[in-house]
């Protein structure tokens, strides 16, 4: 049944990408009403899951230019993500944490194509292949767009640590 | 190597995915470069941040929506589906050649004529049933002369105690 079987996917990919909670259901829901109405447009020579994931994409990145949600809308990244290595107390745990912490509120800082390519490749672990089918764009360009991408965030996350230090 | 062409390969080298040639190029610049090397140790840790963060799961309510979105689609589309009823297809059928009917009238070069014709039908039709409404009238009034006249003679006939003097009027 698709809601049993793509609902988190297709909630965690709308989570990372607009990183509002509450944005991100009302997004799921857009999705999968969306999705309902387009089934009947699906090749069955395709993968179901690239093309519901470029169907959720699409939705994303128009909801997005519409909307232009604001650098602040981003949840904090709080107790939703507190995760058990953290809780056990070892500091590289907590230096995790924190690296965590940095990366998904960089997130936001991403242009909105990098972002989902960045988030599709090291959040739901697409291969690249996979990537470029969702986008419906040539290997390379996904390549660099997600070296690109990791490498802003690489860059944010050795700022804030030098102005941690500096402080 | 300069540090920013550089900067460009280190994710794919943490991925192992360079060639041999571009592998050595980078080893010999990282080599050489404490910056790049903490670039890449940062990288590392982005990577490592980025695998790190972990799914939620979808909330009960969520589910609920999503579970009730099948229903509302058809909600939705049941209220176009009468349309397409095959049993509204003769509706539809005279619908259209009523139209084409109406459209040959009003799109007419001759519209001016047709509606003098039209008009001139209707007034005469119009008097015709004036005509038709007076001789009626002039009917019922005969008929009800001879039913009084019927009525007097009854009520003049012997048996029914006519030309008698009525004892209550004097």
């Amino acid at each position: 049944m698709l809601v049993n079987e793509y609902s988190k996917r297709v909630f965690n990919l709308a989570y990372q990408f607009a990183g509002s909670y509450q944005e991100a259901e009302d997004l799921t829901q857009d999705i999968f009403f969306k999705l309902y109405g387009a089934l009947r447009k699906y090749d069955f020579e395709k993968n179901f899951t690239a093309w519901l994931l470029t169907l959720a994409k699409n939705h994303l990145i128009d909801t997005y230019r519409k909307t232009k949600w604001e650098k602040s809308h981003r949840d904090e990244f709080d107790e939703r993500f507190a995760s058990p290595e953290a809780a056990q107390g070892p500091e590289s745990g907590l230096a995790q944490e924190a690296d965590r912490k940095l990366i998904w509120a960089g997130l936001n800082q991403l242009a909105p194509e990098t972002r989902m390519a960045v988030i599709l490749r090291d959040l739901q672990d697409k291969s690249y292949e996979e990537v470029a089918e969702i986008l419906g764009l040539p290997l390379g360009t996904v390549k660099s767009r997600i070296n690109r991408g990791r490498l802003q965030l690489a860059k944010i996350l050795k700022d804030k640590k030098e102005d941690v230090h500096g402080m | 190597m300069e540090c920013e062409r550089l900067e460009e390969l280190l994710p794919s080298f943490l991925e192992g995915a360079l060639s041999q040639e571009e592998k050595a190029l980078v080893e010999s610049h990282l080599a050489g470069c404490p910056d790049c090397r903490g670039l890449l140790a940062v990288l590392a840790r982005t990577q490592q941040a980025l695998a790190g963060l972990p799914e939620l799961e979808v909330s009960p309510g969520l589910r609920a929506r999503l579970l009730a979105i099948p229903e509302r689609k058809k909600k939705f589309s049941f209220s176009f589906d009468f349309v397409l009823k095959p049993s509204l297809q003769p509706v539809f059928a005279a619908a259209t050649i009523f139209m084409t009917l109406l459209s040959f009238y009003l799109f007419n070069p001759n519209k001016a004529t047709i509606d003098r014709t039209i008009d001139r039908k209707v007034h005469s039709g119009y008097s015709e049933v004036e005509k038709l409404y007076a001789s009626a009238g002039s009917f019922t009034e005969r008929l009800g002369d001879a039913a009084e006249n019927v009525y007097v003679s009854v009520k003049n006939w012997k048996i029914f105690g006519g030309n008698e003097r009525d004892p209550y009027t004097e």
